[in-house]
């Protein structure tokens, strides 16, 4: 195991750690988002939601500052958190945190290619 | 937003304000003028646009479209040859049959959601490849999921009224509810006036409206017995050139393509 690591160059082991750093950022924000959510406010009420299909009348229901973001995904489809920022002129932690708690809610799906990480609409919706 | 507005669509709070009337005829208005332009039917409830254009040997509908049973090429309809001039003008249908209608009052949330996709899609199919100047998306009056669906598809929403108490109320409510919400650009056309001065006192009138509904106005329509007359039978825009109605419109076009809509 110790002989694989020291064959492998010093800058893919460093990737490695931003990429595990990344990820965890990602599953931290995620967590603060659920905390918020547990305070009650409307973000709560929408992650009951028992179909969570990000329809208009879905999007029509959502906390403003979700619909904003909500919105620019359904536009363009598929995208990272500083795509959405470009066109909402919002912080792209901002937009991270809110494409997460759509993630949470059921809405929007999420994928990794390397060191980006991708917000979409599951066309099937939550099943 | 400061582009161009290629995607319109044309709503109202109650029926039988002019929708219909308003979209075929900007559309016809902006064809004269050499665009190429298309209405969709997207009402699926009480579908218009199948008998005010006459068309004969639909194959395919717009509820194909949406239904992903075929591709948006075989759902156009080229009408260009009724109009005078250079300008293309192509149609998309809401089917008329019964069995059309209720199937279509009958999805449920995924598929309008997916329909919501495909009328987003229309921006890549229609206005970057097949090269068209712009979409007018005739909708359901009031709060339809076809409607709010095109409204979010849109980039520009005419908003067609009447000086009618219970249409000047809704209209209001819904602007603020809906509209507001989803940050749309959005033009008031005022359709019926019977004030024959109206039209004269247009700067008082947009005041007025600004304030009354939050929104610019886009156009004063008076109520023209000749429009009435016409029982939908012909493009007003094509067949009367020389009509005040035509020449409202032609005013109207202007603003959508010079962008003086805010």
């Amino acid at each position: 195991m110790r002989d694989q690591i020291l064959t492998k160059r010093p800058v893919a082991i460093l990737e490695k750690i931003e990429e595990s750093l990344e990820k965890l950022n990602d599953k931290m924000e995620v967590m603060i988002e659920i905390q918020k959510g547990s305070g009650g406010d409307a973000a709560k009420s929408s992650m009951v939601l028992p179909d969570s299909t990000l329809d208009v009348m879905t999007l029509l229901s959502m906390p403003d500052h979700l619909r904003k973001t909500a919105m620019t995904i359904c536009r363009c489809g598929r995208a990272t958190a500083e795509e959405i920022a470009g066109s909402t002129s919002r912080a792209r932690a901002v937009e991270s945190a809110y494409l997460n708690q759509l993630v949470i809610m059921g809405y929007l799906k999420k994928e990794r290619k390397g060191r980006k990480a991708y917000f979409f609409i599951d066309p099937e919706g939550r099943r | 937003m400061s582009n161009v507005s290629k995607i319109i669509a044309v709503h109202s709070y109650k029926g039988g304000t002019g929708k219909t009337l308003l979209s075929v005829n900007l559309a016809a208005t902006f064809a004269k003028a050499g665009k190429k332009v298309c209405v969709v039917d997207l009402d699926f409830r009480a579908p218009s646009l199948f008998a005010i254009l006459k068309a004969e040997n639909v194959e395919f509908w717009f509820n194909d479209y949406l239904n992903n049973a075929v591709d948006i090429g075989k759902v156009l309809l080229n009408l260009s040859g009724r109009l005078s001039g250079n300008g293309k003008f192509y149609a998309a249908l809401a089917n008329p049959a019964t069995e059309a209608i209720r199937d279509m009052s009958s999805k449920d949330r995924k598929w309008e959601m997916r329909a919501l996709g495909k009328l987003l899609a229309l921006k890549e199919t229609l206005l970057a490849s097949k090269k068209f100047d712009y979409l007018f998306l005739d909708t359901s009056p009031g709060l339809q999921y076809s409607s709010i669906n095109a409204i979010v598809a849109a980039d520009y929403v005419i908003v067609a009224t009447t000086s009618d108490r219970s249409d000047v109320d809704g209209t209001k409510r819904m602007l603020v509810e809906l509209y507001n919400l989803f940050e749309k650009k959005t033009g008031l056309v005022l359709n019926k006036v019977l004030d024959s001065s109206a039209t004269a006192k247009k700067t008082e009138m947009g005041a007025r409206v600004k304030a009354a509904y939050q929104v610019p106005l886009l156009g004063i329509v008076p109520c023209f017995c000749e429009v009435l007359r016409a029982e939908g039978n012909f493009i007003f825009a094509q067949d009367k050139p020389d009509h005040p109605f035509t020449k409202i419109l032609t005013e109207m076009a202007r603003k959508i393509e010079s962008n003086e809509v805010d």
